[in-house]
């Protein structure tokens, strides 16, 4: 750390970092210096000039005055600064004088502001439309604050113009209306600087500046991802969320996104009747830095449905009937004591806390003797678990912002932009300072935009790529020469069979040329770090663990374990799975990822418990829903918020939970599988409750609640601890989630050091082994942790089975914008929709089977989903895709930002389909080929 | 002299005898944005088609332009080893009248001339002047115009053969590059783009970086309205400016020049884009120049269409491809200029010395001009007078010279009320002031700036108030936006003199416009902003009973329509 730099600031001396600006200083000594165009998380723009003020520079000649704005002028040694003097004062004035001249600001000059109520006449006769109460940023405005600090005159000689503009309110979520705008680009910058994006752009010159997209197109073709930063930088109230436009908030509440597992820190606005109206990302989220995505900003209100089930009910005659707790517990004590254990199942909430999850496994297999417990979106457990037989620990072994210092970035078969989404940014970053991003993935994805080598590789092959790149990484001597703590045994095995590996072969066995995969092993193995991210969006079952250990064996063989910057990270589904697997929520392992079948690992908890645990590895939810389908399964308890009832991931849940013959649910409202319940039980939900969750780089973060409980609704870990003492079980009399957390941190080696004391002042990473331990942001960078084991990788065989009906394997991408294309907007129920023509790509082998040329027009049928449905498209036949077999189609994610904002559901997010292989069928269309190839 | 630069000189050598002395005629027709606008085109079709019917043959060359704008189009015609005729605003009647006389018989017509040189040793023909004794050509110390009107810009080896690359030879094989940035320190050479500063210190910052890629930028936005120096220099003589960039690349030790020259400038670009493709298939540029180890890369870059992306940082922005906004300093440029890498930007005709400054020495180009600016001002004449043109005049002569001597004065019965110098954002200069010399210290010391070296001359019809409203609604058109002073006070303040010019003054307007002038000038993040009160300051200057007459007599409308709407200028290019 450099020494700070001294200086003087309104008569004060203030040490200040090397590098910041006086504003920047300002800020950190607490010293106010109005400003409007910059912003703290971004890099200073100098354009509002408010923030100027007197620097005094020593220099031979004496003391230099000189006016400059703060925030582009670095701080100096000795240099004086003076916030006040007269003729600056003035000068601010004098520009925001002229600011004021384009913006609506009868109240902003007037002395009364403070003391008018929206009701009342105003003597000055101020435009109605003109008033700080017509604004939806009224009493949080930034600019009003500024304003106010330099106390204008309410008269002013200056011609006041209204811009008269259109306001946009015909995109997805927020409203656009800029006339209220000051033109800071605090929109512009975060979309292009923070989120990589340029969705945003200054439009138009002099006087007429002003902010919009290219062309003036709506959002959905601009490349939006609206992910809400602009709304969240905005000064004014030009840009504002349009649920809840007009409400104010009451209290703001510092909780945790429930939707993926990243984890965003949010503030979450709650107003006078007790509904959250805004999500913000919390500028100090360690996760998110100040980020959230579609989801999280504008899909997590769901809580407020006036639909929401507020008592327990119970089935009477085919009739769900209230009833209390008393006898709700009682009908699930006695109906599902009456099945054997390995019939019994419990479903914990994706959005549960590490306390639900906790009290969840605890039940299952105290009261219920079974280990068919786990966390509902925990559906490819191969992706963390797999680590653990590898590495030691079943996580992400680095911080998801280390990837922003990455100098190569290897992404597997994910799309973080829709799953993960702040995820993708720091890797959008890594790229923009220089980082070469490898993308193997049949699909275009968002990040295949940004990515130095696609390799497209034919569908279930990707394993075998990340292979061939080892293999390279072997031969051209990329390896790392210095093993230390990444000497990982198994070396010597691993290097034979790599000749299995040989580039010539996987280049047939994938249809990715040589080179190609050579250029991008350099591109991966030539810099450190390196980091790996992956997911199994298109990999099956079979080629999960496979993928896991070959993804390490990369990782190790390179030294990118252990170092920042480097390391490993699976993309899985829910908020809190990771926190679920940590706690013992699975079927295969205990709290601590003690293993079921380790006799002394059940012994540790069974001890602790008073209590044998089952010694059965248990049914996880991949497998659970299908059993509740097949029979095998008869009893379940179900918590349901955040399960979508039918779904890619899980399946026809609906289906399944309707042939239990005793089912127990806990559900905010009355959803497809709570309507099917036996007994169901009225939850909590995530703005309701306190508690933990664990993101995806093990960042554990409390969870407060803001909204206040109305009914009788109960949080899981409370639901659950009541079943359990109704089975006459005993260790579930827990008083509060903290109470819980002791219990599991007792349990659960790598949280020992965490109470929530520790955690209300900021989130920590697990392992964190003592109260006075800081946490772990980087695994294995020590030499006495787990050691690491090479293996092989074996290639399975491709289960090539031809299905007779749908022939074809689609791979499915989307992206936020190709301006290559033209696209249509039409109204639907006045608001913006997207189409265009679509382009599927043929194998030009499997187009002339199908008897189809390039330029037709052709329809695309999946095979019927879980949900019943099908995929559907029609398309422009492009004889372009790389393998046969394989066909391609690549949409806009506007059609996914508008599928969320129309959905009736009070909770879409989770309904947001993925974009998994399907199999189909292609027709040439009824219609004569089109020209508008 | 190196090996290759010597073959490239020998051929240089016979290509100029082939043309000046060899079998055919050689026709130099004036081209250029004045001889464009003249009609050069027309008349060099008339020449080919009356030569192709008197059935002779001669070479007709579309050569630069000379800077005598009132005498275009010029023809300028030598018989092989003969004497150089040169005929002034010809048209295409004139111009086969010409060919009949002077091609067809042999026999130049003395009245139809205008000026001649002389053949080397010959006493000329009898009656027509020199064209050097030309009042307009007299005065002049053509140095970055050396070969200006003589040479075809588009032919490498015409530069040659007039001593062109031999300054670049001299460095690359006698003086270190530190020797070369003493010689430009010791010259004395300013930055001609208007803020002055010594050329020589400003290139010590860059060659004091150690980044392995540094680039030198040439700026040729030059989006003044009345100025066409820069694209004078670039259009006809393009290799002296590439000269001085690669001499500037040496001295510095960069790797990298961009020529940046605005859209629309089709002339400059093309001459730009062919002098430095030639360039590089002379060796010239590119790795290991004339066979030395300096290796230097130059591109043309062009920007949209914006007055401020001729401002320093935002030129760079728009070479990066984003909107032409000016950046904020520091860093300065020479720390994180282009692509955050080390820069250094020059204007046309700064570069443009530096070929004659390292050939015949700073001292030399010292002894030219005044102690405190040395060297030339190459200035543009426009408006109301005798003889607009583009002159490359020693400093220190004053305004009312160059306006009388020079370019003769104003038209019969009119007197020269009020300059408008150094672009819009330079503000006007009146009468009170023309004695000044000309010379960056005392033109500063009036509050006018000699900047890009446009002078446009108004006589007594000009209503200064409605001037200045012209040059406000120019720079209130042009800015870019970005800072707010800039973006608002522009906007306000032409309403501000549309209101005066009106007849709808408020009181306080005037003391409105100087609190609007302030924010600017102390507030506004560019040079765009921080001078866009200078017209309406000097305009106050030199012409506040104009003002007052106006706002208190009500003497308006003026720059008005009929119906009372204001004319607005129209852009500087459509």
């Amino acid at each position: 750390m450099p020494d700070p730099i001294t200086f003087t600031i309104d008569g004060q001396e203030v040490a200040a970092k090397p590098g910041q600006t006086v504003l920047q200083a300002a800020i950190d000594a607490g010293v106010y210096i109005p400003y409007l165009c910059y912003f703290p998380t971004m890099k200073p723009y100098g354009a509002c000039r408010v923030c100027v003020v007197e620097v005094e520079t020593p220099s031979p000649q004496g003391p230099r005055k000189a006016t400059l704005a703060s925030c582009t002028a670095p701080v100096s040694k000795d240099m004086v600064v003076n916030t006040q003097p007269k003729h600056i004062a003035e000068l601010r004035k004098g520009i925001l004088d002229l600011l004021m001249t384009e913006h609506p600001h009868g109240c902003l000059t007037c002395h009364r502001i403070e003391l008018c109520g929206s009701q009342d006449i105003c003597l000055r006769h101020v435009r109605v439309n003109d008033r700080c109460v017509a604004c939806p940023k009224n009493e949080r405005c930034e600019l009003k604050d500024t304003v106010r600090s330099a106390q204008l005159e309410m008269e002013t000689p200056l011609q006041y113009h209204n811009r008269n503009l259109p306001i946009h309110v015909d995109d997805p979520f927020y409203d656009r209306d800029y006339n209220l705008c000051i033109v800071c680009a605090r929109c512009v910058r975060v979309c292009e600087e923070v989120r990589v994006d340029s969705a945003l752009s200054l439009i138009s010159r002099s006087g007429r500046t002003i902010v919009g997209t290219s062309h003036g197109s709506s959002l959905l073709e601009s490349g939006c991802e609206f992910c809400g930063a602009c709304i969240d930088v905005c000064p004014t109230g030009a840009l504002v969320e349009r649920d809840y436009k007009w409400d104010k908030a009451v209290k703001s509440v510092n909780t945790v996104c429930p939707n993926c597992p990243v984890g965003c820190q949010v503030f979450m606005d709650v107003n006078k009747r007790n509904k959250v109206i805004r999500v913000r990302g919390d500028f100090a989220g360690a996760a998110n830095m100040g980020m959230a995505c579609f989801k999280g900003k504008f899909a997590t209100d769901y809580p407020n449905h006036p639909g929401r089930v507020r008592y327990p009910m119970v089935r009477v005659e085919g009739q769900l009937q209230r009833t209390t707790w008393e006898q709700a517990l009682e009908r699930i004590t006695v109906g599902l004591l009456k099945y054997k254990p390995a019939q019994v199942g419990v479903i914990s909430s994706p959005r549960g806390t590490n306390e639900d999850h906790y009290v969840a496994q605890k039940l299952a297999r105290v009261a219920l003797k079974t280990n068919n417990v786990d966390s509902a979106l925990n559906v490819v457990p191969e992706l963390t678990e797999s680590l653990q037989n590898v590495l030691g620990h079943p996580a992400a072994t680095n911080s998801i912002w280390e990837l922003e210092k990455s100098k190569a970035i290897l992404v597997v078969s994910g799309n973080p932009t829709e799953e993960q989404n702040v995820l993708a940014v720091p890797i959008k970053k890594a790229t923009r300072a220089g980082a070469s991003l490898i993308v193997i993935d049949p699909r275009e994805t968002e990040l295949t935009r940004y990515a130095a080598h696609w390799l497209r590789p034919r569908p279930g092959t990707e394993v075998a790529l990340l292979g061939a790149i080892l293999r390279v990484v072997f031969e051209e001597s990329l390896e790392d020469k210095n093993p230390g703590v990444n000497n990982a045994g198994g070396i010597g095995d691993l290097k034979q069979k790599l000749w299995d590996f040989d580039l010539v072969r996987i280049s047939s066995v994938t249809g990715v040329p040589a080179d190609a995969i050579r250029a991008a092993a350099r591109a991966y193995g030539a810099v450190r770090p390196a980091a790996i991210v992956y997911g199994a969006d298109t990999i099956g079952r079979a080629d999960r663990a496979n993928l896991v250990q070959a993804a390490a064996n990369l990782a190790m063989a390179t030294g990118n374990l252990g170092v920042r910057g480097g390391g490993l990270f699976p993309l899985y589904h829910g908020a809190n799975t990771q926190g679920a697997l940590d706690v013992g929520c699975t079927p295969s392992l205990l709290p601590g990822h003690r293993r079921i079948d380790r006799a002394e690992d059940r012994k540790r908890i069974a001890e602790s418990w008073g209590v044998e645990v089952p010694s059965e590895t248990g049914l996880g939810t991949n497998v659970m829903f299908e059993a509740m389908a097949g029979g095998q399964i008869k009893a379940a308890i179900v918590m349901a918020d955040g399960i979508p009832p039918k779904s890619d991931l899980l399946g026809d849940v609906q289906a399944a939970v309707g042939n239990l013959e005793f089912l127990v649910v806990s559900d905010y409202v009355m959803s497809e599988i709570a309507s099917q319940a036996d007994v169901l039980l009225p939850a909590a939900t995530y703005t309701e409750i306190s508690g933990t969750y664990t993101n995806l780089e093990r960042r554990v973060q409390l969870l407060r609640p803001g909204m206040a409980l109305t009914g009788e609704e109960r949080p899981g870990w409370q639901a659950l601890a009541a079943i359990g003492q109704a089975t006459g079980s005993a260790g579930f009399e827990f008083e509060s989630s903290s109470s819980v957390l002791a219990e599991l941190t007792g349990l659960v080696d790598v949280y020992k050091g965490i109470t929530p004391e520790r955690l209300a002042d900021r989130s920590l990473q697990w392992p964190v082994w003592a109260s006075d331990h800081a946490g772990t942001p980087v695994l294995y960078n020590e030499a006495n942790e787990s050691k690491p084991q090479f293996r092989a990788v074996t290639m399975t065989a491709m289960d090539a089975q031809p299905d007779r009906e749908f022939p074809l394997l689609l791979a499915h991408g989307r992206v936020l914008q190709d301006p290559t294309r033209d696209v249509r907007i039409t109204k639907a129920d006045e608001l913006n929709q997207l189409s265009r023509d679509e382009i599927v790509e043929l194998h030009p082998e499997d187009a002339r089977a199908l008897g189809i040329a390039a330029g037709d027009l052709v329809d695309v049928r999946s095979r019927p989903r879980a949900d019943g449905g099908s995929d559907l498209f029609t398309g422009i036949a492009r004889l372009t895709s790389p393998h046969r077999g394989m066909i391609a189609i690549t949409t806009l994610f506007a059609s996914v930002a508008s599928d969320v904002e129309h959905s009736q559901h009070p909770d879409p997010a989770p309904r947001v389909r993925g974009l998994p292989l399907r199999q189909v069928v292609v027709t040439k269309a009824p219609v004569a080929a089109t020209a508008a190839d | 002299m190196t090996a290759p630069f010597e073959q490239l000189k020998t051929r240089a050598q016979q290509r100029w005898n082939e043309l000046t002395a060899g079998a055919l005629p050689w026709i130099r027709v004036g081209g250029g944005v004045s001889g464009e606008a003249a009609g050069a085109h027309e008349v060099t079709l008339a020449l080919n088609k009356a030569i192709e019917k008197a059935n002779r043959r001669a070479n007709v060359t579309r050569v630069g332009m000379l800077g005598l704008c009132y005498a275009e189009p010029l023809v300028d015609v030598q018989l092989p080893g003969g004497d150089r005729i040169f005929y002034a605003n010809v048209t295409p009647e004139k111009a086969a009248e010409i060919v009949q006389t002077h091609i067809a018989h042999g026999v130049p017509e003395a009245s139809l001339a205008f000026a001649q040189v002389p053949a080397p040793g010959g006493s000329g023909l009898a009656g027509v002047p020199d064209l050097n004794d030309l009042p307009t050509m007299k005065r002049q110390v053509r140095i970055a115009t050396r070969n200006s009107g003589h040479i075809d810009p588009r032919d490498l080896l015409q530069y040659v053969a007039n001593g062109g690359y031999a300054a670049l030879d001299k460095a690359l094989t006698g003086m270190t590059p530190a020797q070369v940035l003493d010689e430009v320190k010791n010259s004395g050479l300013r930055g001609r783009g208007g803020a002055a500063f010594p050329t020589g210190t400003k290139w010590s910052f860059l060659a004091g970086n150690k980044s392995p890629v540094k680039y030198i930028l040439c700026n040729c936005e030059e989006g003044d309205p009345g100025a066409f120096n820069d694209k004078g220099v670039l259009e006809s003589d393009p290799h002296t400016l590439l000269e001085g960039l690669i001499l500037a690349g040496y001295a510095t030790t960069s790797s990298n020049g961009v020529i940046f020259i605005r859209q629309g400038h089709e002339e400059p670009i093309e001459a730009a884009r062919k002098a430095v493709q030639d360039a590089y298939d002379a060796g010239l540029l590119g790795k290991n120049i004339l066979g030395s180890n300096f290796s230097y890369d130059v591109e043309v870059a062009l920007t949209g269409d914006s007055y401020v992306a001729g401002e320093e940082t935002a030129l760079m922005e728009a070479i990066e491809g984003k909107r032409s906004m000016p950046r904020y300093r520091p860093p300065f440029p020479a720390q994180a200029g282009l692509w955050q890498k080390p820069s250094n930007i020059n204007n046309v005709k700064t570069l443009s010395y530096v070929p004659q400054i390292i050939a015949n020495g700073g001292a030399w180009f010292k002894g030219v001009g005044t102690p405190g600016s040395a060297g030339t001002a190459i200035l543009c004449i426009t408006g109301e007078i005798q003889r607009p043109g583009m002159y490359e005049l020693p400093m220190g002569m004053t305004i009312r010279e160059v306006l009388n001597q020079i370019a003769g004065g104003p038209p019969a019965g009119k007197r020269i009320k009020v300059l408008q110098t150094g672009g819009p954002l330079g503000g006007v200069l009146g009468e009170s002031d023309f004695d000044v010399q000309i010379d960056f210290d005392a033109m500063s010391k009036t509050g006018a700036i000699l900047g890009s070296g446009g002078i446009i001359v108004g006589s007594d019809d000009v209503n200064v108030v409605d001037l200045t409203r012209n040059l406000v609604a120019f720079n209130q058109f042009e800015s870019c936006g970005k800072c707010f002073p800039c973006r608002l006070g522009t906007t306000h303040m032409v309403e501000v003199l549309d209101r005066i010019c009106q007849n709808k003054a408020r009181a306080g307007d005037r003391e409105l416009m100087e609190r609007i002038g302030q924010s600017m000038k102390v507030g506004s993040l560019c040079g765009h902003g921080q001078l866009g009160y200078n017209p309406i300051l000097s305009a106050f200057k030199y012409f506040a009973a104009e003002f007052d007459e106006l706002v208190k007599d009500h003497k308006g409308p003026v720059g008005a329509f009929a119906d009372g709407t204001m004319i607005v200028p129209t852009r500087t290019r459509p």
